[in-house]
């Protein structure tokens, strides 16, 4: 398996663990009575704020970890040069995640408009967001192992 | 179907690639060159030499002539385009 198709697996799980894990820690503090999530939208804000922040120390810290235990299993040190294939790849998978994320946020829009509540919308963006990522690391691995 | 051609990007009835080429047996006439030292003369990664020799991966203009400028070859030499019978 090459770095690439490792790296990918590695963050469709970290994306996996820290919606999941943040998604479950706010829904606690919301069952608590903490703040309420169906009315309070500023709350909403602050919640994906502090979500991109923590989303993004945790993916640096778990791919300083995935290089270090490769390197320790392949006994190379080296970070693979982004050619042009890896470019038309990410290219693609980009692309895909877009569907997945637009197709989401439509579905939103239209429940909304069939009187779904306003969170909702919130809810659905953590969800796509998350569909998105899947689809975007997925759609790498696949490139990678069965052709571009 | 449908969601199929968005993933791949490819259409359903289309054929997988119509150019072939012979980048194994010019490595191997150029001294039995490893597809890591032609990764390196070329400035791509080894996944990419073994994906276009499978012919998983069509390469770009530039890089199709940076081969046949290292193994000094006519582009057509190491590229072949075979359209389709029809």
């Amino acid at each position: 398996m090459s770095y690439q198709e490792k790296q990918n697996i590695v963050n469709i799980f970290t994306g996996l663990l820290v919606t999941v894990i943040f998604a479950l820690m706010v829904y606690q503090r919301h069952q608590q009575g903490q703040f309420d999530l169906t009315e309070d939208f500023r709350t909403w804000g602050v919640v994906f704020l502090i979500f991109i922040g923590i989303s993004v120390v945790v993916r640096i810290i778990i791919q300083i970890i995935f290089h270090i235990l490769n390197t320790i299993a392949t006994r190379e040190a080296d970070v693979p040069v982004e050619d042009e294939r890896d470019k038309l790849i990410k290219l693609k998978a980009t692309r895909n995640s877009y569907y997945a994320f637009t197709s989401g946020f439509v579905m939103s829009v239209l429940g909304l408009a069939l009187g779904m509540p306003v969170y909702w919308i919130f809810i659905a963006f953590v969800a796509f967001g998350l569909i998105a990522e899947i689809m975007d690391n997925g759609s790498q691995i696949y490139y990678y192992r069965k052709g571009v | 179907m449908a969601l199929r051609s968005i993933i791949t990007g490819r259409e359903s009835e289309m054929p997988k690639s119509n150019i072939q080429n012979n980048i194994r047996r010019l490595r191997f006439n150029a001294g039995e060159m490893t597809q890591q030292e032609l990764a390196d003369l070329v400035h791509v990664s080894r996944q990419t030499i073994v994906a276009i020799e499978k012919g998983n991966y069509s390469p770009s203009l530039e890089l199709a002539f940076r081969f046949a400028h290292i193994f000094k070859t006519p582009l057509e030499e190491v590229f072949i385009y075979k359209p389709d019978d029809k």
